[in-house]
């Protein structure tokens, strides 16, 4: 969506979304990726909006990606619009150590697909993330075909067992999400409809009261 | 998500309209603890926007009963001998006269739904009518005209009416619309959809793909059903001042970084029967055609003596007491310059006083050339946008939302007369030391000698701008004055698809008035100068000028209360901890809304403490170490998570604000780009800063 072509190199700026039920680390798994951290104490995520984690992809190409968790807040399951509004790829987290929050990743999902979706009308490129995968000793055979099984049925663009405490497989996740938000990128990036749009801030304020005179 | 509520808040806040957002949005950011919620499935109350698929279901709720779940009156138990209870209101009265007009042909379709995407299999998905037997997105196609009020009259003959909340709003799923130029590289357009196994209506005929290749300008309302989504219609219409107190508040918070506007582009008149653009900036005068050169000279003379008309009072002492009407009489201005200043500048009604009109002229002027060549802007996605924007910035400080969930009752301190806890829809006794109420929840006792007014409102869809301009994006509004003594004045705006409210090749148009009798009453009059409705053979050359009239789609006319300009001392027997919002007013601007909950109830309730101080920038936060270990709270045991979770937020949310909200700037620098030519300060939602500097200011008073 955002792209800034200069002759040689390219700049994307990507708003991603981290869901899932209370509890399931979307949290660690943000701060792990983004800041190399993590904590044992939990803590509701107050007064922080997203992330950012600057990826240089390949030696043309430069990847900001905005990592939106959702307020823990927004538990009930009322999700503004605000939240999902031009997302262009999400990780749907669940616990491998509490199987309501399984239960409940459809829920989130279709609640995803149905408030967000890409330019020619398809549904956002999802991640089901299994965290968590150290407290489990190991994953079965059937497991993994299952959860094959049901990302296809579901939608999921593919799923990683995932560890924000171990550090195990959050890179490789969202480098397959951004593979996917690329490749849609340069199928659609030609509709950007935003000529014209009006942001407000403080930055634009500044400088107009230098230049104002009324 | 069926958890249960924590029972403990600073402030618990029903509603979610734009004063409510704002306050809870305010209240969080100091470190309260508040509790949001809202008897209805979506955002916004009265200032909500819906798709069109949700606004049907909006209608079907007001139609019907809105089945209201049980209520357990187990809450009696929970009352102390010394507490009372003080009802709260269980059905929603604010809206009446609900008249709902479809003009365009459905006969051949017979199962329209808004289209969704292939839930099973997102593989592929193209153009066309492959309709997913989506349960939630059927709508009424309504054969005739049909109209309906709240007495429960049949809005359409649709057999199958879905009322479940949870699915009928957002109809959850991605268009399957590609763009037209587009449409015919698709080679499959007249191929089945690849995924059959949700439509059992799939079939689309030749003939059919054929007529919508050759006419692609034909609006069916199916193809509005279909494309629901693309509609955001607002239940209010309003824009904002560039330097209204809303943007203000917007840029001084920053929750401006969830929403994007558009500059509104055309301030359109009504006069001899013709509408024409009335210009106003500098730049527009000299350009405008419809001027002579004096007048030009005249009303830039006027104008900028209106932008510090407070200096030169001798200019208006003598008319003060007159109408400004009158006043622009003594002027030496053209009848069409007195038009064009009183009702599409100042917009002020004919009576208004010379001061009235003289202020309304300047704040017009002041908010000129700050965006863009008019005062205004109007937010994408609609107004239905800003008090989600404000309900985001609460949660993220940690506010609790919960929607569909409401309160029955206020537990109030007999001794003290306070209200010190609320018992919620499920029975839950909550405590608070504030409640923050819109005032549609108030019981028909506590309002009994409440008088509302009311508005009169009307949405159409239509097919094309009341004026014609090289660009089909134009965003306008139009006062349309009374064209009888005593009728009220109506305020119009258009919206063209760019602003996300409509779909490509239709406009949104928005009617708004003080009401005088039924919305529909008021507002006909002015919709039939106006439009015209859909003709379905074009109609001759012949009446060239008839053609020029937008014909109208779908039209729905409705009445709103208008519970703004209550006196407290109104309320009978309200505790002096409750705070009430009102809804929306007839206004253009959103002056009310902020005012009311910025300079009254916050001030009332945190006197000491800043109204919504600036966010600091995500990128800005540091996470440390340090900070996690400041808690100790479950992280690894299941059963204690919702608990604990609940309870830390609380306990050690205020402490922390300090901690963690406090940006810690310059420790360790995001990395910012390196590449010179993006400018991102904020960068948000992936779009490119500085399109707002590229706006050329054309101000008045340069």
């Amino acid at each position: 969506m955002a792209g800034v072509e200069s002759p040689e190199r390219r700049e994307h700026l990507f708003k991603v979304l981290v869901i899932g039920d209370l509890g399931v680390g979307k949290t660690s798994i943000i701060k792990r990726y983004v800041h190399q951290l993590f904590s044992q104490h939990y803590r509701a995520t107050i007064g922080v909006d997203f992330a950012l984690k600057v990826i240089h992809w390949d030696r043309r190409t430069l990847v900001r990606l905005q990592l939106w968790d959702i307020a823990g807040q927004e538990r009930f399951g009322n999700m503004t619009r605000v939240y999902y509004k031009e997302a262009l790829g999400a990780f749907v987290v669940f616990d491998v150590s509490r199987s309501s929050t399984f239960e409940a990743v459809s829920k989130w999902k279709h609640d995803l697909d149905s408030k967000v979706h890409l330019p020619n009308g398809g549904p956002i490129p999802a991640i089901l993330l299994a965290n968590k995968c150290d407290q489990n000793k190991e994953t079965s055979r059937q497991t993994h075909s299952h959860l094959d099984q049901f990302c296809k049925e579901s939608g999921f663009v593919g799923w990683f067992e995932t560890s924000a405490k171990d550090n195990i497989n959050i890179d490789e996740a969202a480098r397959s999400l951004v593979e996917h938000i690329l490749s849609n990128y340069k199928s659609f990036h030609a509709e950007e409809n935003d000529v014209g749009t009006v942001k407000l801030d403080q930055a634009a304020l500044q400088a107009e009261s230098k230049s104002q005179c009324c | 998500m069926a958890e249960k509520l924590p029972s403990e808040f600073d402030v618990v806040i029903l509603g979610t309209g734009l004063p409510e957002a704002i306050i809870a949005a305010a209240c969080s950011r100091i470190g309260q603890r508040v509790l949001h919620i809202d008897v209805k499935n979506y955002y916004g109350g009265n200032w909500a926007s819906f798709t069109f698929s949700g606004l049907l279901s909006w209608l079907e709720e007001y139609k019907q009963q809105p089945n209201l779940p049980e209520e357990s009156t187990a809450w009696k138990d929970l009352l102390d001998k010394s507490e009372e209870c003080l009802l709260l209101n269980r059905k929603d009265k604010t809206i009446q006269n609900i008249e709902v007009f479809c003009y365009v042909s459905q006969d051949s379709e017979n199962n329209i739904e808004e289209v969704g995407a292939l839930r099973k299999n997102p593989a592929f998905v193209t153009y066309g009518d492959s309709t997913d037997a989506q349960d939630s997105a059927e709508e009424p196609p309504c054969q005739e005209i049909h109209s309906l009020d709240t007495s429960g009259s049949e809005i359409s003959s649709h057999p199958n009416n879905n009322t479940d909340p949870d699915t009928t709003v957002e109809t959850g799923v991605p268009d399957v619309k590609l763009e037209m130029q587009t449409q015919s590289d698709v080679t499959s357009s007249s191929t089945p959809p690849l995924d059959t196994s949700e439509g059992d209506n799939v079939k689309l005929s030749t003939e059919e793909t054929l007529a919508q290749k050759s006419a692609k300008r034909k609006i069916t309302y199916s193809s509005i059903v279909k494309e629901g989504r693309k509609f955001n219609i607002d239940l209010v219409s309003k824009f904002l001042y560039s330097r209204g107190s809303l943007i203000d508040l917007l840029i001084k918070s920053n929750v401006s970084r969830y929403a994007e506007f558009k500059n509104v582009t055309r301030i359109l008149t009504f006069q001899n029967g013709k509408v024409e653009q009335v210009p106003c900036s500098r730049a527009d005068v000299f350009a405008s055609k419809q001027l002579t050169m004096v007048e030009k000279r005249m009303l830039m003379k006027f104008l900028t003596f209106c932008l510090d008309y407070e200096q030169k009072a001798e200019e208006y002492q003598d008319y003060k007491d007159c109408a400004f009407s009158e006043y622009l009489k003594t002027k030496k201005l053209t009848p069409s310059l007195q038009h064009f200043i009183l009702h599409a500048i100042a917009m002020v009604s004919e009576t208004a006083s010379t001061i009235d009109g003289l202020r309304a002229t300047q704040h017009f002027l002041q908010s000129l050339g700050r965006y863009g060549n008019t005062p205004f802007l109007f937010p994408l996605y609609g107004l239905g946008e800003i008090p989600q924007c404000f309900c985001r910035m609460c949660a993220v400080f940690g506010g609790i939302y919960c929607l569909r969930h409401s309160v029955q009752c206020l537990v109030v301190d007999k001794e003290s007369s306070r209200c010190k806890a609320v018992i919620d829809s499920l029975g839950q006794r909550i405590t608070c030391s504030y409640f923050i109420v819109e005032d549609s929840y108030l019981s028909e006792e506590t309002c009994n000698n409440v008088c509302y007014r009311q508005i009169s409102r009307a949405v159409l869809i239509t097919d094309r701008s009341v004026l014609k301009s090289d660009s089909d994006q134009q965003v306008s509004i139009l006062t349309v004055p009374p064209m009888e003594l005593g009728e009220p004045t109506v305020s119009v705006i258009e919206l063209c698809s760019s602003t996300m409210t409509c779909k490509r090749d239709t406009y949104l148009v928005h009617l708004t008035c003080v009401s005088a009798r039924t919305a529909k009453e008021d507002l006909e009059p002015v919709v039939q100068k106006l439009f015209m409705p859909y003709a379905e053979t074009e109609i001759e050359s012949e009446q060239e000028n008839e053609l020029e009239k937008p014909q109208i789609f779908w039209a729905l006319y409705f009445n709103m209360r208008d519970s703004t300009g209550i006196d407290r001392s109104s309320y009978e027997g309200l505790p002096s901890n409750v705070y009430v919002c009102s809804g929306p007013d007839p206004h253009l601007g959103n002056e009310h809304a902020v005012k009311q909950v910025s300079r009254v109830h916050f001030n009332q309730l945190f006197p000491k403490e800043e109204f919504c101080p600036p966010a600091p920038n995500p990128e800005d936060i540091v996470y440390d170490v340090d900070d996690t270990q400041l808690q100790d709270a479950g992280f690894t045991s299941s059963s204690e998570i919702k608990a604990e979770a609940a309870a830390a937020e609380q306990s050690v949310g205020k402490a922390l604000m300090a901690e963690t909200l406090q940006p810690k700037l310059g420790k360790v620098k995001m990395a910012r780009p390196v590449l010179g030519k993006v400018k991102m300060a904020r960068p948000m939602l992936g779009k490119v800063e500085s399109k707002s500097k590229d706006q050329i200011c054309t101000l008045l008073s340069t």
